[in-house]
């Protein structure tokens, strides 16, 4: 089923040695330059979102410097890494934007932009590696550039909040080594393709379901499923506004959820047992994530508990183990990438201009930063789910699969999160944006050009997914690709 | 495709006031008279639109797999009537909005609203009546912001419940789908024969009770009519949503599900609490917009027991109340709307006297006033009536509920009326207040008083020639009914007008006769002091007055209602207060487990790795 397209094929160990090379290039020319190193990180970026839009519809496997499979390193390219490999780049690329303004607060900022450049490296290394090894190697790249980003402020805060990332997130990628170490001690290979076929002719032992297990947790605690959540409320909001977005937009996605669909779906063939398991994972951080979002002050802290809580919609669509369940979780994974990025980069806006990020500080924004009050409405609503934004619809078709596979419980549970969305996105609207201007903040800036440019961006992305479902791409994006994904052994060969 | 969409006539009446909104927006901010004209000529364009499809209902326009548009009689009417107060309200804020800021914004919410309206209402897919529910509903919010930081938190509480209730409906609409198989309205209706039927039933329910402003989703209508400007509570509360929500409510009933005799009693409980719970409220209130506001809730009440009744006459009626109602209450709010623009406030205990100031306003809030207690022979009386016939029949089945809700339906009837002497008394009648004495005022906005006039003669007219005109027209098309009690409104209007002029006679020939004793104003038993009292508050002396109001305040007192009144103010019915109550229990039990020490994380993360592990090797075991 893989289409040998060369064109497609030579691109593929460009998504990696684009980011990779421009990482270096930037310490090596840029170092003292900050204009060029945005150009380059805006450049790089920018290349990204061409080539992950030309290879929409393609598929096929890289071998590394022309070794065979066995012997060599494969990437693998097919609908569901494009899916990804394009989220990725649109909001990074927004993102670079964003730092143009944003960053110029910071020194050093060239260390921001090749650690940036390398997470985005690790990211997409990830998203196309063909073996386990490279997985998690690409997966420890994307992981440290991020704890040191998140330390970027070098405050205690983001001190304290990078050193109890670090420790979770080693432990994590430890749990992760093991299990790679056990699938390789028990199937003698590490290439997916190659385990998915011997799991599909001997089916799994127990050795290989603890690998399974460590697994889960291990990507679990990647992309913050409760209780392996702890460290992303600290980490998300300590970081710089642009990290942040990129953080809760994309990281927890590329390296926690996308991992953990492709191995329970393509790799492993996941039991109903473990996809109950996976439900409940996916509820307990949906109700969890979005009370505790309710309670936040902090702007950025209360988001990234609503990133919890959103990561568990896809969960929940994951575990229901149905194609629709899995549209639903892909097209909310995509559109949570547009809307809680966005949201991050209003924050940063606030944080900006105003110099805090305490709800109760704030007030009367909108009439003072037009452009991030009406793109966090925009972003509000989506993530509320207010028809007609593009949350509405993943929201409409997770709760359409929990219906039609029986779990009404889980329905109403999805619907009564949604409500609870509702109501933390209204306080942040209300208090930061709505109430009266507080005397201190009289004398307010906009938001500077291009951190609006960013925003309106990916507002404008926000619109245009929910018109996704009504358009001639919503076949080949959505549901091909949950097909894709739920065919076992599409790794095969 | 969008030639069809720029030329269909069914899809003219949204499309239109989307892309005239849009204009709006896209005008400058110098010709900001010509965007206001410009809207209200777009309303009655609007208006023209739905005539012709007024004229000819059962259309179906299917231009996509999935957009269905579908005309029956039951929705045009109700689009006539989103269409008429549309032009109604954009009238008046041609004179409302002069001067004020963001007219940009509000003309061009004004519209789309309009235009959005008339999508729920010519929608035949479920879906795409939930699209643009929730769009309302963020217009709506919009449209309170426009007011001011003062109504942040209106707009919020507002948009809380219509929101949430917009997410029970999507999972309503989807179990409606799982068991009916399609979204589409026009299909077979759905029997309530399992739990799931019953969960699809009420969670759609919620979504009309919401809109509407019903119990128990009442509590965001108080709030937004008070804080927000008037005329947006009058277009909207008011209305548009009492127009939609009823909409939605007799879709469910008539044509999408088939109600067990339990609903319906449930509906006819839920509509009795509903009238007397915001009555009571409404007596006590100081402030006039809030006032209005209350009635709205208690109004939406009657439409309810109306349809609950499950009898044809029921149902008419509470059409017909659905339509008097939109009438009486915008009326009264564009009243308000008035009172608001000439004096600066709304508070009771500072108007006064203005019968005199504000001839014109005045009449109209009086038509309006009587006609919402049900006062023959203007519309309110015609159409509670019609509500009464419908429960007094629903008792055919042999249960006798229908004395109760009878009763309680009456004596709601009475609390209007006693809640809106006070409002006439207090705002046009009593003396007016220093504040008053010190302004010059004077209604010149033609533009603001020819809605009010409109509508005042439509309080008259459908009450006289109830059967002639709106029964005959709107109402007796979409539901068949006989009339079964006797009321002759013509005789009785003739009989009414007598009595008023005899009483008139009366107290003509009384006055001549001088046998008039003049006396002091007496409170208490005590004669009332012409002195100045140092007020409670720091701040110069106040004259003692009795202003209306007070009076009303006793009734908080009332060893019954004492209890009700204090409950009420700790806001324990309000379904907003109670679940942000709720909830925060459980946010603070959680924030209290997240304590920021690493080792604890580390417990739960060893913890969860512990259990996951076990459920995922369970199979190999």
């Amino acid at each position: 089923m893989f289409g040998m397209n060369t064109d497609v094929q030579a691109m593929i160990p460009m998504f990696v040695a684009v980011p990779l090379g421009m990482s270096l290039l930037i310490q090596l020319v840029a170092r003292h330059r900050q204009v060029l190193a945005e150009t380059l990180n805006i450049a790089a970026m920018m290349a990204l979102v061409v080539m992950s839009w030309s290879t929409i519809g393609g598929e096929g496997i890289y071998h590394l410097g022309g070794w065979p499979t066995p012997v060599g390193i494969d990437m693998r390219m097919d609908a569901l890494t494009t899916l990804l490999l394009l989220v990725v780049s649109i909001v990074g690329f927004a993102v670079s934007v964003y730092a143009v303004d944003y960053m110029r607060r910071f020194t050093s900022t060239s260390h921001f932009y090749s650690l940036f450049m390398l997470m985005v490296t690790g990211m997409n290394g990830v998203i196309l590696a063909g073996d386990l090894f490279n997985l998690y190697v690409f997966l420890e790249v994307a992981a440290i550039a991020s704890y040191s980003l998140v330390a970027f402020g070098c405050a205690h805060e983001e001190l304290e909040a990078s050193f109890k990332y670090i420790v979770l997130g080693s432990l994590s990628s430890a749990l992760i080594l093991t299990g790679v170490a056990l699938v390789y001690g028990i199937t003698g290979t590490l290439n997916l393709g190659h385990i998915a076929e011997r799991i599909a002719e001997s089916g799994m032992d127990e050795p290989l379901l603890l690998a399974f297990g460590l697994f889960i947790v291990g990507f679990g605690f990647k992309s913050a499923l409760v209780p392996f959540h702890a460290w992303l409320p600290d980490a998300h909001p300590s970081a710089p506004a642009p990290v942040s977005a990129m953080l809760s937009g994309v990281l927890i996605k590329a390296i926690g959820i996308y991992v953990l669909a492709r191995l329970a779906f393509n790799v492993f063939g996941i039991s109903e047992s473990a996809l109950e398991m996976l439900r409940w994972l996916g509820v307990l951080s949906m109700v969890v994530g979005g009370l505790l979002a309710v309670g936040q002050k902090d702007i950025k802290r209360l988001f990234a508990f609503s990133s919890i809580s959103q990561v568990g919609f896809m969960v929940l669509g994951l575990g229901l183990g149905s194609p629709l369940g899995m549209v639903g979780a892909l097209y909310h994974l995509v559109n949570h990438s547009m809307f809680k990025s966005l949201l991050f980069l209003n924050a940063g806006a606030v944080e900006y201009t105003t110099g805090t990020r305490d709800l109760n500080q704030l007030g009367g924004l909108n009439g003072r930063m037009p452009v991030t009050g009406a793109t966090s409405l925009i972003g509000s609503m989506s993530i509320a789910g207010l028809p007609p934004f593009n949350g509405f619809w993943s929201k409409l078709i997770i709760v359409l699969a929990c219906i039609e596979g029986g779990y009404y419980m889980l329905a109403t549970v999805a619907v009564l999160v949604s409500i609870i969305t509702l109501a933390y996105q209204l306080k942040v609207q209300r208090m930061a944006f709505f109430a009266a201007l507080p005397e201190a903040l009289k004398n307010l800036r906009r938001e500077p050009p291009m951190m609006s440019l960013a925003m309106i961006l990916l507002a404008v992305g926000c619109v245009a997914l929910s018109l996704l479902m009504f358009s001639g791409l919503r076949d080949p994006w959505l549901i091909g690709t949950a097909q894709q994904v739920l065919s076992a052994g599409a790794f095969g060969g | 495709m969008l030639r069809s969409l720029l030329t269909n006539p069914m899809a003219l009446p949204v499309v239109f006031p989307l892309l005239a909104g849009l204009v709006c927006l896209l005008l400058p901010n110098a010709a900001s008279r010509l965007r206001v004209w410009l809207a209200a000529l777009a309303a009655i364009v609007v208006l023209a639109f739905v005539w012709p499809l007024f004229q000819q209902a059962g259309q179906t326009w299917n231009p996509l797999p999935w957009l269905t548009l579908r005309t029956d009689l039951l929705s045009v009417f109700i689009l006539l009537g989103v269409a008429f107060f549309g032009l109604v309200v954009a009238v008046y804020s041609v004179g409302y909005m002069k001067d004020r800021p963001h007219q940009r914004a509000y003309f061009t919410y004004l519209l789309w609203t309009l235009g959005i309206s008339c999508g729920v209402v010519l929608a035949n897919d479920l879906l795409i009546l939930l699209v643009c529910w929730g769009f309302l509903a963020l217009i709506l919010y919009l449209m309170a912001g426009l007011s001011g930081p003062g109504a942040a938190e209106a707009a919020r509480k507002s948009l809380m419940i219509i929101g949430g209730s917009d997410a029970l409906m999507l999972l309503g609409i989807l179990i409606y789908w799982h068991l009916a198989g399609t979204t589409r309205m026009d299909g077979a209706a759905l029997a309530l024969d399992g739990p799931l039927a019953y969960m699809a039933f009420l969670t759609l329910l919620a979504g009309a009770f919401a809109k509407a402003g019903a119990v128990p989703f009442h509590s965001w209508v108080p709030s937004f009519g008070e804080k927000v400007d008037a005329p947006v509570s009058a277009f909207l509360p008011a209305s548009l949503d009492k127009l939609l929500g009823i909409y939605l409510l007799t879709r469910l009933v008539l044509d999408l599900f088939i109600p067990t005799p339990g609903m319906y009693g449930m509906l006819m409980l839920l509509g009795a609490v509903t009238v007397i719970a915001a009555v009571l409220m409404a007596l006590v209130q100081h402030d006039l917009k809030r006032l209005l506001s209350f009635h709205a809730v208690s109004q939406v009440g009657y439409m309810i027991l109306g349809i609950g009744t499950g009898t044809a006459i029921g149902l008419a009626g509470g059409l017909f109340h659905m339509l008097n109602n939109t009438v009486y209450k915008s009326a009264l709010f564009l009243g308000a709307g008035m009172v608001e623009k000439q004096t600066g406030t709304t508070d009771l205990d500072r108007l006064g006297g203005l019968a005199k100031l504000m001839p014109v306003t005045f009449i109209v809030c009086t038509i309006a006033a009587l006609s919402i207690s049900g006062i023959p022979p203007l519309n309110g009386f015609a159409s509670k009536w019609m509500i009464y016939q419908g429960i007094i029949s629903s008792g055919d089945n042999g249960s006798f509920a229908w004395v109760l809700w009878l009763a309680v339906a009456m004596l709601g009837s009475a609390l209007t009326l006693a809640s809106f002497v006070k409002v006439l008394h207090a705002t046009f009648l009593c003396k007016p207040s220093v504040e008053i004495r010190q302004m010059e005022i004077s209604e010149k906005k033609g533009s603001m008083l020819l809605p009010m006039i409109v509508l005042a003669l439509l309080c008259v007219v459908f009450g006289v020639y109830a059967f002639q005109v709106p029964l005959g027209f709107l109402i007796f098309p979409v539901v068949a009914v006989t009339v079964p009690g006797v009321w002759w409104s013509g005789l009785a209007t003739v009989l009414i007008l007598l009595a008023v002029i005899v009483g008139i006679g009366l107290y003509w020939l009384t006055m001549r006769g001088g046998k008039l004793r003049r006396m002091r104003t007496y409170i208490g038993g005590e004669q009332m002091q012409d002195v100045y009292l140092s007020n409670d508050e720091p701040g110069p002396l106040r004259h003692v007055e009795v202003t209306g109001v007070d009076f009303y305040d006793t009734i908080e007192q009332v060893p019954g209602l004492h209890r009700y009144y204090a409950l009420m103010k700790d806001r324990v019915f309000d379904i907003y207060e109670f679940l942000k109550r709720s909830a925060d229990y459980f946010v603070q039990m959680l924030r209290a487990l997240h304590t920021g020490i690493l080792p604890s994380y580390l417990r739960w993360f060893v913890a969860g790795l512990l259990l996951v592990v076990w459920v995922v090797t369970m199979e190999g075991r």
